[in-house]
């Protein structure tokens, strides 16, 4: 897999670029996974918020809601929860798609006709997976705020000025940058493996079900063995 | 055109190629005969760089193709067209993308037109008696046979040297294999071109064969002009050749 993903790195460096399949990429990666990631940022600030109020209240700290949600979502829950669902939305689709041209020869045709396949089918979609990652989890920031924000202040009942202002105060800039880094690491991950798991496929119908299986599994663990690596060196104990 | 010397492939303890050397001059029809699992495609995959020998060598209008890699494999592929046993057309794409794609992806440092690399896949596809009606239409909705000529249509119109046939007639009815021998024959007819033809259809290898190999354990058990094979002492050739001859 090292390998593999060097030489898509060297070929991603080489003419021709084809913007209009990464502009495909794009369009399925992200804008296909936009609404479950939409749903599901929405909901995880919604149910946050009310573990959060029940917590703080203990303190009478209810107004550090909103800070507390906006927090970890920036930092943590966007980038991973983004991850993993874009995991098995698209992650999935892509092993199976190259799974699915590898045993039906498609890929070894290409070759024939002198087109490498890492720089025609695995370039576009790790380029378009590095850059819609950071953008489907700022997608889960806002819903996932604004799910938080809903809960918070219309059915906790907590005042809009200190749940405002106590976010203001809770997460900056550094937060948001932290979770997009994450997302943008966690984008080179599942793509690399999901290309790789597709492309390396061999056996048939079961051998492309045991890729995409095996691919999407693999991605998962390696998001949270990245996320940990990540916050541990940022972070610290 | 092509030339196999002393080729030799394994893949763990099984030995798919032991010693296999042959000649293909230009212009001419080749047809590799074998049983299924005799390495008919692993010799053919050889050919094309594919796969990589574990000894021998194979020289492509005096190209060493064996050793190649990236972009001089590439461009040593350039005189290529291949079809494919499942004609491997990609099913994202339309029949007239499939056609183009060799024009439209493989030659992005000379861009041609796009009329004219419509133009030279709706000659090509006459070529294989198939309308503009097909232009729009994805792999899934035509038949096997269709495939198989939207296949030899791909390989043909980049006016590659060498096509290389995979299985072309397998799996395909009486009057389509016929249909396909003819495209075979036509491409070499019209077109000049040097055809490598991988197959377990005795019948349709001798119908298009200037020469002819019959692969067995892997080496060729006999190898010739399709007189020269029939001729052929070997037990296992007068086997494979009976379970046709002796039905006609």
């Amino acid at each position: 897999m090292i390998l593999f993903a060097g030489e898509t790195f060297a070929w991603a460096l080489r003419p021709p670029f084809r913007a209009g399949l990464v502009l495909q990429q794009m369009a399925f990666v992200g804008v296909g996974s936009a609404f479950i990631v939409g749903v599901t940022g929405t909901f995880a600030g919604m149910v946050l918020a009310l573990q959060m109020n029940v917590a703080l209240r203990q303190f009478a700290a209810e107004g550090y809601v909103g800070g507390s949600v906006g927090f970890s979502l920036a930092r943590e829950l966007a980038p991973v929860f983004t991850a993993l669902m874009i995991t098995g939305r698209s992650g999935s689709a892509i092993a199976t798609e190259l799974g699915t041209m590898r045993v039906t020869e498609q890929i070894d045709a290409m070759e024939t006709m002198a087109v490498n396949p890492i720089h025609y089918l695995v370039v576009p979609r790790v380029v378009a997976s590095l850059l819609m990652f950071p953008v489907l989890t700022m997608l889960f920031n806002l819903m996932g705020y604004g799910g938080a924000f809903v809960m918070g202040v219309f059915v906790a009942r907590i005042p809009i000025g200190p749940f405002i202002f106590h976010t203001q105060e809770l997460v900056d800039q550094h937060d948001v940058g932290a979770g997009l880094f994450k997302a943008i690491v966690f984008g080179l991950i599942v793509s690399v493996i999901t290309t790789w798991r597709g492309y390396a496929a061999a056996g048939g119908a079961r051998g492309v079900g045991e890729g995409t299986t095996r691919g999407v599994v693999a991605s998962s663990i390696a998001i949270l063995l990245a996320d940990y690596a990540i916050t541990f060196v940022t972070v610290g104990t | 055109m092509i030339e196999v010397r002393d080729l030799y492939k394994s893949f763990g303890d099984n030995h798919v190629l032991r010693g296999i050397s042959l000649t293909i001059p230009r212009g001419t029809t080749y047809v590799v005969l074998g049983g299924s699992g005799s390495g008919k495609t692993v010799l053919m995959k050889h050919v094309i760089g594919l796969l990589e020998p574990d000894r021998g060598e194979v020289l492509v209008a005096g190209t060493r193709i064996t050793g190649l890699r990236g972009r001089a494999l590439t461009e040593a592929r350039r005189v290529f067209g291949m079809v494919f046993q499942g004609a491997a057309l990609f099913d994202s794409m339309t029949v007239l993308e499939n056609v183009t794609f060799p024009l439209t992806e493989a030659r992005q440092g000379a861009r041609l037109p796009l009329s004219e690399v419509r133009r030279r896949a709706i000659e090509k596809l006459a070529v294989v008696d198939l309308g503009e009606d097909v232009l729009d239409q994805y792999p899934a909705q035509l038949s096997g046979g269709m495939r198989k000529r939207v296949a030899l249509a791909r390989a043909l119109v980049s006016d590659p040297q060498i096509v290389l046939y995979d299985e072309p007639t397998t799996g395909l009815d009486p009057i389509t294999t016929d249909y396909v021998d003819g495209m075979i024959l036509n491409a070499k007819r019209r077109l000049g071109i040097t055809s490598m033809v991988i197959s377990h259809d005795v019948a349709s290898a001798f119908k298009v064969a200037d020469r002819l190999a019959l692969l067995y354990d892997g080496h060729l058990a006999a190898e010739g002009t399709p007189a020269e094979v029939r001729e052929s002492k070997e037990p296992f050739v007068q086997r494979f050749l009976s379970t046709w001859f002796e039905k006609q």
